[in-house]
């Protein structure tokens, strides 16, 4: 239904766990969370058709939407969760080493401000083992701000987000899965949907140094998830209750089986015969 | 033989049935024979003739061509108004099981609720038995009930007092209290459902308070369902009869109250009935403890708890895939059938997607709105293999037919126009917008990708446009 439903490969992991078409999913019927977010499951600026579901990750979120009028807010869990049930296994001899550091990040329409060297000292300064910074597109292709990062260590991408279907980088969550699973920490400066999924994935979190802040980013909210979620901040956080509280934030224990999820996105077998036309990846 | 008392209707019958049943059966079955029995008001054939196969019976109806039908199969009958039964008239045991609405005749006084009991005392002798039903003027039968009593138009509401006779007990305590103040001792009092004219389950106040609390609650919701099935009601009777039960109010709001009582100095006849009647007779078995299935998926989905809404569909369909919810009762892991007699159904799911839609339920699936839909998704919630492959054949459960859930019917038929409509909005800006651009796309590929001549005359007309513009900012 909406471009935001491919972000990240969302649709394909979905699809895939359905038994369908991972290359081509087909139209979702309804809007699905594309990050962890505080307000009800739907990006900035998502045109919302009314009736139709907004397919949130977590049974909190789905109060919240409630409560903002979206009255079809379906809990479905995180499609990073789905992609854990199916996902081959880590090779073996399975090794950690070292964190895996999210920066926060912009994106087209608003850049992060505040000083990356900075925040590179107070990385080093705290974590003991090797670090890889881990850049969302917007920094990367930033050739300035990604020198910074490289000074210190080594820097991934997990690719493209997408945008209106193209260029989506559709093994995007495998290869997020990929690289969490070879550190033993995951940390950011925000608590954002990479910290959620590396606990998913077995890593320790960790939320610290400076905050930084988005062009106009209304600072309020990012003062209540440090209030709310206080169990997932600091740079040691106590390893139980963060678990607890990330699991939950991804929807852990909500999952649908393929043939429920089917039925929720619309993805039964007369519809798929009468929609045809595959949606562009 | 009959004997006309004075204030008897001639050429009129009763227009609602009699009180009767299986289970009024039982209870006058167990009257002991050789005793004088007065049964006022009208009862069914059935019950008053096994009762006079075993003892001496004499009926009292107000209805001439009635009385005529009774003495014509030998019945010793009284035909008139109860006012006018004289001193001269006792019995060892007085049956009032229709309750003391239907004793006075259009003739002479209308005797209210106290009256009539006392009247009724008067008829019983020294060591005499009532056996009594009282209609609960705030029972489930009558809170559902669209129409209102004192409103009735049948040809025997010449005065339809509903509520508003205050002489007539409320609650079981001041049934039991008005019975006292009448010098009559109340040895058994029993609540009944779902109706006072022909209950299908009687439990004392004890029973219910004891437990299985919520086995008596689904047993109950069970009597109501049955007696309910396409009923029109104003809201769903099944669930305020099992809450009532489960909060402690079952005696306070169950349709009937069935009360023994009798005169000093010693009951003549003793009595022993069980705590429990259900269907025609005591409980034969233990219930099966747990809870109702149905309201435990209905207060799950609620909740939107995904985790134990699947774990109580997978359960269900695994132990007992053919049974409805409203007949299942789950304790810990274990589904037991309620009723056994139930026959079994196919579409079990599709029956309670049904619930789901036509009651108005929240539930996990908010934008599932058609039928089909909801059912594919529960079918997946339960864990069974493959989608469901087309509309599933049933037909929807025979539920009461509310008018709480035709509302709600209603509004959400309300929300789902105005939604449609602003997505047909949506689409067609939508529509607009691609329109345009599909437009500005296929110049673009005539002008890239049409023939030479066509490519020059349209740079040619390109050139001169500008040239022309130009021509007309230097004017």
């Amino acid at each position: 239904m909406h471009h935001a439903n491919h972000f990240y490969g969302h649709a394909h992991v979905l699809a895939e766990y359905c038994g369908l078409d991972a290359e081509h999913p087909p139209r979702i019927d309804g809007y699905v969370q594309h990050g962890w977010n505080v307000v009800d499951g739907l990006g900035i600026g998502t045109p919302y058709m009314p009736g139709r579901p907004i397919f949130v990750w977590s049974e909190q979120t789905r109060r919240r939407a409630w409560s903002m009028g979206r009255r079809q807010a379906t809990v479905i869990g995180a499609p990073f969760l789905y992609l854990l049930r199916f996902a081959p296994p880590p090779p073996e001899p399975v090794t950690r080493a070292g964190t895996i550091w999210y920066p926060f990040h912009g994106w087209e329409s608003q850049r992060v401000k505040g000083s990356h060297g900075r925040l590179v000292d107070e990385i080093m300064a705290t974590e003991t083992g090797p670090v890889t910074f881990c850049l969302y597109w917007n920094e990367y292709r930033n050739d300035r701000v990604r020198a910074e990062y490289e000074q210190a260590g080594r820097v991934v991408c997990h690719g493209y987000r997408g945008f209106q279907f193209r260029d989506t980088d559709t093994r995007f969550l495998h290869n997020q899965l990929g690289e969490l699973r070879r550190h033993v920490r995951v940390a950011s400066n925000r608590l954002s949907s990479a910290v959620l999924y590396g606990v998913a994935a077995g890593c320790e979190p960790a939320v610290y140094g400076d905050p930084m802040h988005l062009e106009r980013e209304d600072l309020a909210t990012a003062e209540r998830i440090r209030r709310q979620w206080p169990e997932l901040h600091g740079r040691h956080p106590e390893s139980e209750p963060a678990r607890r509280s990330a699991l939950a934030e991804l929807g852990d224990g909500y999952l649908a089986s393929p043939a429920e999820l089917r039925a929720m996105l619309g993805w039964t077998p007369d519809r798929l015969a009468a929609e045809r036309v595959a949606v562009p990846a | 033989m009959i004997r006309l008392i004075g204030g008897e209707m001639p050429g009129w019958r009763e227009d609602r049935p009699p009180a009767g049943g299986a289970l009024y059966g039982y209870l006058a079955d167990q009257l002991p024979a050789g005793t004088s029995v007065l049964v006022a008001g009208p009862h069914e054939h059935a019950l008053i003739e096994s009762l006079a196969a075993r003892t001496a019976v004499t009926c009292l109806v107000r209805s001439q061509p009635e009385a005529d039908e009774l003495a014509a199969s030998g019945l010793d009958v009284l035909c008139g108004t109860l006012a006018k039964l004289t001193d001269a008239d006792r019995w060892d045991v007085v049956v009032a099981l229709d309750g003391l609405g239907r004793l006075c005749s259009v003739e002479g006084p209308q005797y209210d609720w106290a009256e009539c009991l006392r009247a009724l005392k008067r008829a019983l002798r020294p060591g005499g038995t009532l056996l009594l039903a009282v209609e609960n003027e705030l029972g489930v039968h009558r809170l559902v009930d669209p129409a209102v009593a004192t409103a009735a138009q049948t040809d025997d509401a010449w005065r339809p007092m509903g509520e508003f006779d205050d002489s007539k007990p409320g609650t079981p305590g001041r049934l039991a209290e008005a019975l006292v103040s009448e010098g009559l001792a109340v040895d058994w009092l029993g609540a009944a459902w779902p109706f006072p004219g022909s209950p299908t389950m009687i439990a004392t106040p004890g029973a219910l308070r004891d437990g299985p609390v919520d086995a008596l609650g689904a047993a109950v919701a069970g009597a109501v369902a049955s007696s309910y099935e396409k009923r029109n009601a104003l809201s769903d009777p099944r669930r305020l009869a099992a809450a009532a039960v489960r909060g402690g109010l079952g005696p306070e709001l169950a349709a009937a109250w069935l009360v023994i009582a009798h005169l000093a100095p010693r009951p003549a006849v003793a009595l022993q009935l069980p705590p429990v009647l259900i269907g025609d007779g005591p409980l034969a078995r233990t219930l099966p403890p747990g809870r109702l299935l149905e309201e435990l998926l209905l207060a799950a989905c609620l909740r939107h708890d995904l985790p134990t809404a699947r774990r109580l569909l997978s359960g269900w369909l695994a132990a007992l895939p053919d049974v409805a919810p409203g007949n299942v009762v789950v304790d810990g892991e274990t589904y037991t059938k309620l009723d056994p007699s139930v026959p079994p159904r196919a579409d079990v799911l599709r029956g309670f997607a049904t619930t789901l839609l036509t009651g108005g339920y929240a539930h996990p699936w908010p934008a599932a709105t058609d039928l089909r839909t909801l059912t594919a998704i529960l079918h997946g919630a339960a864990g069974l293999p493959g989608d469901v492959p087309a509309i599933p054949p049933g037909e929807d459960p025979p539920v009461p037919d509310t008018r709480r859930e035709h509302e709600e019917q209603v509004r959400t038929l309300r929300r789902l126009l105005a939604e449609a409509d602003a997505r047909a909005q949506q689409y067609e800006r939508d529509l607009a917008k691609r329109d345009a651009e599909l437009t500005k796309a296929r110049v673009q590929i005539a002008a890239f990708g049409g023939t030479f001549g066509y490519r020059v005359a349209k740079l040619g007309y390109g050139v001169a446009r500008k040239a022309r513009n130009r021509l007309k900012k230097r004017a």
